[in-house]
């Protein structure tokens, strides 16, 4: 019961039943459906984040592609009367090869995939403000086959649900399926903690964490996409400081940040955390310019808690 | 006669203007012990790391059983029967025993999913069980327990266990007994006998000239990224092979002393 993801799930449970308690609305259908609403899209990046740091790397780039694949998408549609599905096309491509670079510089040239990642934001943010020249792009009006696959919805009783939940079920189910049952999940820990046993056993090393690379890009690209379908609209700016805000979800839910050690049930457990975090300080009347303050102490709290639980846990 | 297993020929390799191997070749039999003997920095790491592997040669020839090959990749050499202990690294400590020791080649259902199919993981813990049974590491160990919770030595027994697991042609092991106690470094020259007796070629790198002498048949000693000796075990003595080492000649010396 030491277990990261354990203590974590504890700390959401308690934090539920105070925003709870302290405002009646927390659990109210209509705050409970707008939190459902948002959690996917900044969790189906962490899914990809935390594959990625368990195989010892991380991406930066994630909000910029956020917001630059549905630009891409929207403009393509809007202004070149391009299909839509061609457009989606062109923007999985444009992920993949954002992807691609990533990783083929981390690991050929052997640069930190700090800076990579860091430069790659702002390459990306940089084009998408540059194509767009800083404006939100006009509201997408053209419901169809693809806007209700990402971003449809639905109700159940007085709940109402977007499509996107369904996407974050199915990708965390198939995250954790790889990471803990399947070879390639053997591959990415033994990565992440040994690189070089790892090479020595004849684990493609390199070739791994650049599909990782892509499926963390794609991932984003993806989360964006639903994002702009379910309100309408593709921003240059959408997505700023996701990268942290994925990052935390992450290493709160128990992931450690030097690879090796990865868990996706925490990282789902963090993404609710955050999310339930970010809107019960609001309800509970926390002043919107100060939650930033709550948010870091909440987090930093928890990587203090995983560091004893991880001290003791080596010392017995 | 004992049948060629593995002959290096004028192998050469730099990292930029150090030359770690200048021109070494050397054969390696069926059921043999081979100890490469030398200095720290004369090339014995380097020499093994191009055979497993690790990095591609410069220059020069790698047959195995009489066959010319190319090794381009660590798996490349495990499929031609080269396993590898290496000094520097040999497991991944987050993950448990069993995964390491079929770390590379899991055992799976679902073959056809390929790099997505699920680990058969009642035949991993089997399998590595067995293994640790056989190996006879003093202490029992869980096949399920984390790498970071065990010592130098039962990490040394566990690297050990899974070359012999895989039951190579050849075997290399980098210092094996470096950090080990002296229960666990009998437990690792008594391994070396045993596959020697089932057949298996071993190359034994090692600082350990007594080692040398309880195990090995043959000797080779390097020096500046070259192969200097060569010897068979039986004929000849502790000195000499200390004075090949380095260099020195000191029998000479000791004669001059008395
Ligand atoms: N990756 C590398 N890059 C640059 N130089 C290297 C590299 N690997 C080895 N060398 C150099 O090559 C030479 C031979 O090193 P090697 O590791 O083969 O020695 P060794 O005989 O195994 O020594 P030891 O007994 O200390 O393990 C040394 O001078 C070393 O500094
Ligand atoms: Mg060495």
């Amino acid at each position: 019961m030491r277990s990261p993801q354990f203590s974590s799930f504890v700390i959401l449970v308690v934090l539920l039943v105070v925003f709870g308690v302290a405002d009646g609305n927390f659990l109210s259908p209509l705050n409970i459906s707008n939190m459902m609403a948002f959690l996917p899209e900044l969790g189906i990046i962490a899914l990809g984040m935390t594959l990625l740091l368990t195989a010892g790397e991380f991406d930066l780039s994630v909000g910029a592609v956020f917001g630059l694949a549905p630009v891409v998408v929207m403009l393509l549609a809007q202004n070149a009367g391009v299909d839509i599905g061609v457009a989606l096309l062109a923007g999985l491509l444009l992920c993949i090869s954002i992807g691609t670079i990533n990783g083929v510089i981390v690991t050929k040239i052997g640069i930190s995939s700090f800076l990579v990642t860091l430069s790659m934001l702002l390459i990306v943010r940089g084009a998408a403000l540059y194509i767009t020249q800083g404006f939100p792009l006009k509201s997408w009006d053209q419901p169809g086959f693809f806007v209700t696959l990402l971003a449809g919805s639905f109700n159940i009783g007085a709940f109402r649900f977007y499509t996107s939940l369904w996407w974050f079920i199915g990708l965390s189910l198939l995250a954790v399926y790889v990471l803990r049952y399947a070879k390639l999940g053997n591959w990415i820990s033994a990565i992440g903690s040994n690189r070089n046993a790892a090479v020595a056993r004849g684990v493609p090393a390199d070739a791994v964490k650049i599909w990782l690379f892509i499926a963390t890009s794609v991932l984003a690209g993806l989360a964006g996409m639903i994002s702009a379908f379910r309100i309408s609209a593709a921003s240059p700016v959408a997505g700023t400081g996701y990268e942290l805000e994925v990052i935390a979800m992450v290493v709160v839910g128990g992931t450690a940040l030097t690879g090796g050690r990865g868990t996706i049930l925490g990282t789902i457990v963090g993404a609710l955390m955050l999310r339930a975090i970010r809107n019960g300080i609001v309800l509970v009347g926390v002043p919107g310019l100060a939650y930033n303050i709550f948010v870091g102490v909440i987090i930093l709290a928890m990587l203090i808690l995983h560091a004893l639980l991880q001290k003791n846990a080596a010392r017995s | 006669m004992m049948q060629e297993v593995l002959r290096l020929q004028g192998l050469q390799k730099s990292f930029g203007s150090v030359r770690a191997l200048k021109n070494a070749s050397l054969t390696l039999k069926e059921g043999e012990v081979v100890a490469l003997l030398g200095d720290n920095g004369a090339g014995k790491s380097t020499l093994i790391k191009a055979i497993s592997g690790v990095f591609p040669i410069d220059r020069g020839d790698i047959y195995v059983r009489g066959e010319k090959v190319s090794i381009r990749s660590t798996r490349e050499a495990m499929d031609l029967g080269i396993e590898t202990i290496h000094q520097d690294t040999s497991l991944a400590p987050d993950l448990s025993i069993a995964r390491n020791l079929f770390l590379g080649r899991e055992p799976v259902n679902l073959k056809w999913l390929g790099v997505f199919a699920p680990l058969d993981l009642a035949k991993l813990r089997d399998a590595a069980s067995a293994l640790l049974k056989r190996v006879g590491i003093s202490k029992k160990l869980d096949a399920d327990a984390l790498v970071s919770t065990l010592s130098g030595g039962e990490r040394q027994s566990i690297a050990i266990s899974r070359a012999m697991q895989f039951a190579a042609k050849v075997i290399i092991l980098d210092e094996p007994t470096n950090n080990l106690g002296v229960e666990e470094t009998h437990g690792v020259l008594r391994f070396v006998k045993e596959m020697r007796d089932a057949g298996h070629s071993v190359l034994l790198i090692t600082h350990n000239i007594h080692h040398v002498f309880e195990v090995a048949d043959r000797i080779i000693v390097m020096r500046r990224g070259e192969i200097v000796a060569e010897q068979t075990v039986a004929d000849t003595d502790l000195l000499t092979v200390e004075s090949l080492i380095t260099g020195a000649d000191l029998s000479a010396l000791m004669k001059r002393a008395q």
